[in-house]
């Protein structure tokens, strides 16, 4: 009885204890699952807000991209624009400039449709200089369209770029363009050379991903800028090509038509020459005959002659004389100037041939009361020459110096080298040559109009005869003088053959 | 074995191929049988002349190929250009090249199905290896066509190709089968033998962000909800845009902002595009987003994409000098690159980046033909090639093989 109270009580207690242990457990329990809502709520609350943050990463990754695509257009297009200008600047003719833009630079800037067009003064309307994109039939079609000449007006009036995103509030002309060029989005840009015909560019396409923007504005009106530029280049050139061209037609013709004076100024010589030629021989023939009854006349031989009749004999003799000299002379300028006088050129020693001339001449010099003197340095007395015809330069030049020399006056002469020649320079003091007169006195028949030259006779020949010999030697003459003071005249002979 | 390519940028088609086949024609030894020709060509030079040349200089040689944004070859990207390799295989392997039509009409399934089929035909005691399949780049439903293939190659059958694209106008994409220009279509070429190795590689380099989400109501490519939410929600919430302004910039956002779908075991997630916005919010994804699976919205940078690629690069790579996988190394290999046009728009001026880094990987002599792509074809565990083959987008899938 008594172990079964026991047995009782323990199982009571035993109970209340399994009671109070299950009661802890679920207590415990109901607390862990308390922490473990806690923090599954935690975790779904840090994935709500990581979610969060994610939605802001693609909210910012979006704004990056559009800007990184914006960068990537504007760095491809400016690349492409870059390659554009430079093969726009590779050449100077009007017709290759638009030829230089490829289709693929152009689909690079994202445009696959483009046409330049360039105004024509003389058909009063636009012309198409490049067309990509379009058959020859719709490039036939975008010429002959209406509304084109009052775009190109637009544009140039207006002087700046639009294109189908700057003109979204203007229909009209928004939806003539797109007719026109058969085009959805397009950016047009006025292409203004300073000089010339200007006109305007087309760049177009159908892909609406393409989302035209300023920067295709930018892109284009560099782009038309560069085309205006490398046409009013081309133009200058063109400009400076052909006045270059017209001024060296010109010389060219002066050239002809002086080489063909020059041509009638020789055959004009050469038949003076040939008729001064034929007359001195015809002339000489009958003056011997006149010289030769004269000098008879003279002698006596034919019975005495009153000396009234003796004076004009003399006079017949010596102007016959003159007339001869005159003859000789005339024939050897005429035969220096065909060429037919050979010139029997040696090496002469100049002081010897002056000693030889001046033996001749020294009388004049004495019964004129001239003084001579002559500097003939060593390194100047070779010369290469004709003995005789140097004799007559010298005899003509002293000859002309005593002439216009007065009493008490000094000839002069004196020599130098100079580059392969030897100068001489014949002096006077006598009346000089006036200005007007220096370079005629080198011409036949010329003499200069003063009181000495009324009283001395002279033929006029003398001066030319000395250029056209100094001439045959390869050398030169030329006259220095002052009136009043006197006359250097200067010639050029070869030191050697 | 022996690869040739040749490229040209001419305008003219015609030109374009036989500047083309005179420079791969050159590289290749005078008494070499070519097996096989792969062409890849921008938009504006699809079309039967190149075809036509190519069929009348290389006679009965099969052709495939496609249309593309751009085509890619070891010389570079071009807008508009014509990618031609020749390949002279091994002796003993067999190939056969097929197509299937009118997509639209008879559903992705039931072409991918008639596709394999024809593949199949002819190779009934060879050993099969490798398909490669191009299929038109504007169909919604290329996960359709990928499950049809499957169910007659093989549910793990290593396969490889794309979808084409054009200039990113989505009017018009391409396929080439010997002299055939087709559309709304799918062609590809069945290799065998077991005298080719080969390796692939397939990465995109896009992150996850944000919390997973569940996909709660789908059908096919449509996803109608998500989280028990209209699906264009999510985009509402994170882009912080109203329905309408995300149907204005849905191309930009979705190339930037995919979906991305977690596959368990798997590097990456696997990307979807979103094609349209319906009037309910429903988002029609190009490819498959099957109801049940854990999503989430995914960010990509220039250089996780160009991370991507190296690591697709490397692991196509290792994966053919493997010798668990492969017996003996190659002697010689090509690689064929198919490169999202979405990858090309991100990566914009640094596009050329991404094909250096291959080439860098591969070496710099390794032929490489490709194009860029409005998806692309391949397992996702690409090292030992009995992954299932699933339809990327935005990837860089690349096949590289040798004998």
């Amino acid at each position: 009885m008594l172990n079964n109270e026991i047995f009782i009580h323990l199982s009571f207690a035993g109970g209340l204890i399994f009671i109070v242990w299950v009661t802890a457990m679920i207590i415990v329990r109901m607390e862990r699952s308390k922490q473990l809502q806690a923090t599954i709520d935690k975790l779904k609350k840090t994935l709500d807000e990581m979610d969060e943050q994610a939605k802001l990463i693609v909210r910012t990754d979006m704004e990056l991209n559009k800007t990184q695509e914006e960068l990537d257009k504007k760095m491809t297009g400016l690349y492409a624009l870059q390659r554009l200008s430079s093969a726009i600047s590779t050449t100077l003719e009007e017709e290759q400039i638009f030829k230089m833009i490829d289709p693929n630079y152009l689909e690079e800037l994202n445009f696959e449709k483009s046409c330049a067009l360039l105004w024509n003064e003389r058909l009063k309307a636009f012309q198409i200089q490049l067309s990509v994109g379009y058959s020859e039939e719709a490039t036939g079609k975008i010429k002959s369209a209406p509304g084109l000449g009052e775009i190109g007006e637009t544009l140039l009036k207006g002087e700046h770029t639009f294109s189908s995103a700057s003109l979204q509030h203007n229909d009209g002309l928004k939806n003539k363009i797109q007719s026109i060029f058969k085009t959805s989005f397009f950016v047009l840009s006025p292409i203004m050379p300073k000089e010339g015909s200007r006109g305007f560019i087309f760049v177009g396409t159908d892909n609406p991903e393409a989302l035209i923007n300023e920067g295709d504005e930018e892109l284009i009106t560099i782009l038309a800028n560069q085309l205006g530029q490398a046409l009013e280049n081309a133009r200058l050139f063109e400009k400076t090509w052909r006045a270059q061209h017209d001024l060296e037609k010109k010389v060219e013709e002066r050239t002809k038509e002086l080489t063909s004076a020059l041509n009638e100024v020789k055959m004009i010589s050469k038949r003076k020459t040939d008729f001064i030629s034929a007359v001195s021989h015809e002339l000489r023939t009958p003056l011997t005959s006149v010289k030769g009854y004269a000098a008879i006349l003279l002698s006596g031989k034919l019975g005495d002659i009153p000396s009234e009749i003796r004076e004009r004999l003399e006079k017949i003799n010596r102007h016959s004389d003159e007339l001869v000299h005159m003859v000789n002379d005339l024939l050897d300028i005429a035969r220096i100037e065909a060429n037919r006088m050979t010139m029997n050129k040696e090496n002469l020693d100049l002081k010897a041939a002056l000693d030889g001339i001046m033996d001749l001449l020294s009388g004049q010099f004495k019964e004129k009361q001239i003084n001579f003197n002559a500097e003939i340095p060593q390194d100047a007395n070779k010369i290469f020459a004709d003995r005789s015809q140097i004799s007559r330069v010298f005899i003509n030049l002293f000859g002309n110096a005593l002439k216009f020399t007065p009493a008490q006056g000094t000839i002069s002469v004196r020599a130098h080298k100079t580059d392969g020649f030897v100068q001489i320079d014949v002096s006077d003091t006598g009346c000089g040559i006036p200005e007007e007169a220096r370079e005629a006195i080198f011409e036949e028949f010329y003499r200069v109009d003063n009181s000495i030259n009324q009283e001395v006779k002279g033929t006029g020949l003398g001066l030319s005869l000395v250029k056209h010999i100094v001439e045959a030697h390869n050398g030169k003459i030329w006259v220095k003088s002052k009136v009043g003071s006197g006359s250097t005249f200067s010639f050029t002979i070869p030191q050697t053959g | 074995m022996e690869i040739s390519i040749g490229v040209s940028i001419e305008k003219d088609p015609a030109s374009a191929a036989r500047e083309a086949l005179k420079e791969a024609i050159k590289n290749l030894s005078s008494d070499s049988k070519i097996s096989l020709a792969i062409a890849f060509s921008s938009i504006d030079l699809a079309g039967t002349a190149i075809l036509k040349t190519i069929g009348d200089s290389l006679a009965n040689t099969p052709v495939i190929g496609c249309s593309g944004a751009a085509v890619i070859s070891n010389k570079g990207i071009f807008k508009h250009g014509l990618a031609l390799m020749l390949l002279c295989c091994p002796k003993g392997t067999s190939l056969n090249a097929a197509s299937a039509s009118e997509i639209k009409s008879k559903s992705s399934l039931e072409a991918g199905r008639e596709l394999g089929e024809k593949l199949l035909s002819g190779f009934k005691d060879t050993r099969r290896d490798l398909s490669i399949v191009f299929s038109d780049g504007l169909i919604e439903d290329s996960s359709g066509l990928i499950h049809g293939l499957e169910e007659k190659l093989g549910m793990s059958f290593p396969t490889i190709g794309c979808a084409a694209s054009d200039n990113l106008n989505f009017l018009r994409t391409y396929l080439f089968l010997n002299q055939n220009l087709l559309a709304d279509s799918a062609v590809g070429v069945l290799l065998g033998g077991g005298k080719l190795h080969f390796s692939m590689g397939i990465r995109h380099g896009w992150k996850p962000l944000g919390k997973p989400r569940e996909v709660t109501f789908s059908k096919g490519n449509l996803v109608l909800e998500i989280d028990g939410q209209s699906a264009a929600k999510i985009y509402e919430e994170y882009l912080a845009r109203k329905i309408t302004e995300l149907k204005k910039e849905l191309k930009n956002f979705s190339i930037l902002y995919p979906l991305g779908i977690y596959l368990p075991g798997e590097d990456e997630y696997l990307l979807r595009n979103i094609i349209s916005i319906e009037h309910n919010g429903a988002l029609r994804f190009q490819g498959d987003v099957p109801q049940g699976s854990q999503v989430r919205l995914m960010i990509g940078t220039r250089t996780s994409c160009l991370i991507a690629a190296k690591e697709a690069a490397e692991e196509a790579k290792a994966g053919l000098f493997n010798p668990y996988l492969n017996n003996r190394s190659p002697k010689k290999y090509f690689v064929l690159l198919f490169d999202s046009i979405f990858r090309n728009l991100l990566l914009s001026r640094e596009a050329n980046k991404e094909l250096e880094i291959i080439k860098k990987v591969f070496g710099q002599d390794i032929p490489i033909i490709g194009l860029y792509t409005y998806g692309e074809y391949a397992p996702l565990k690409a090292l030992n090639y009995r992954g299932k083959i699933y339809a990327h987008n935005q990837g860089v899938a690349m096949l590289a093989i040798g004998e």
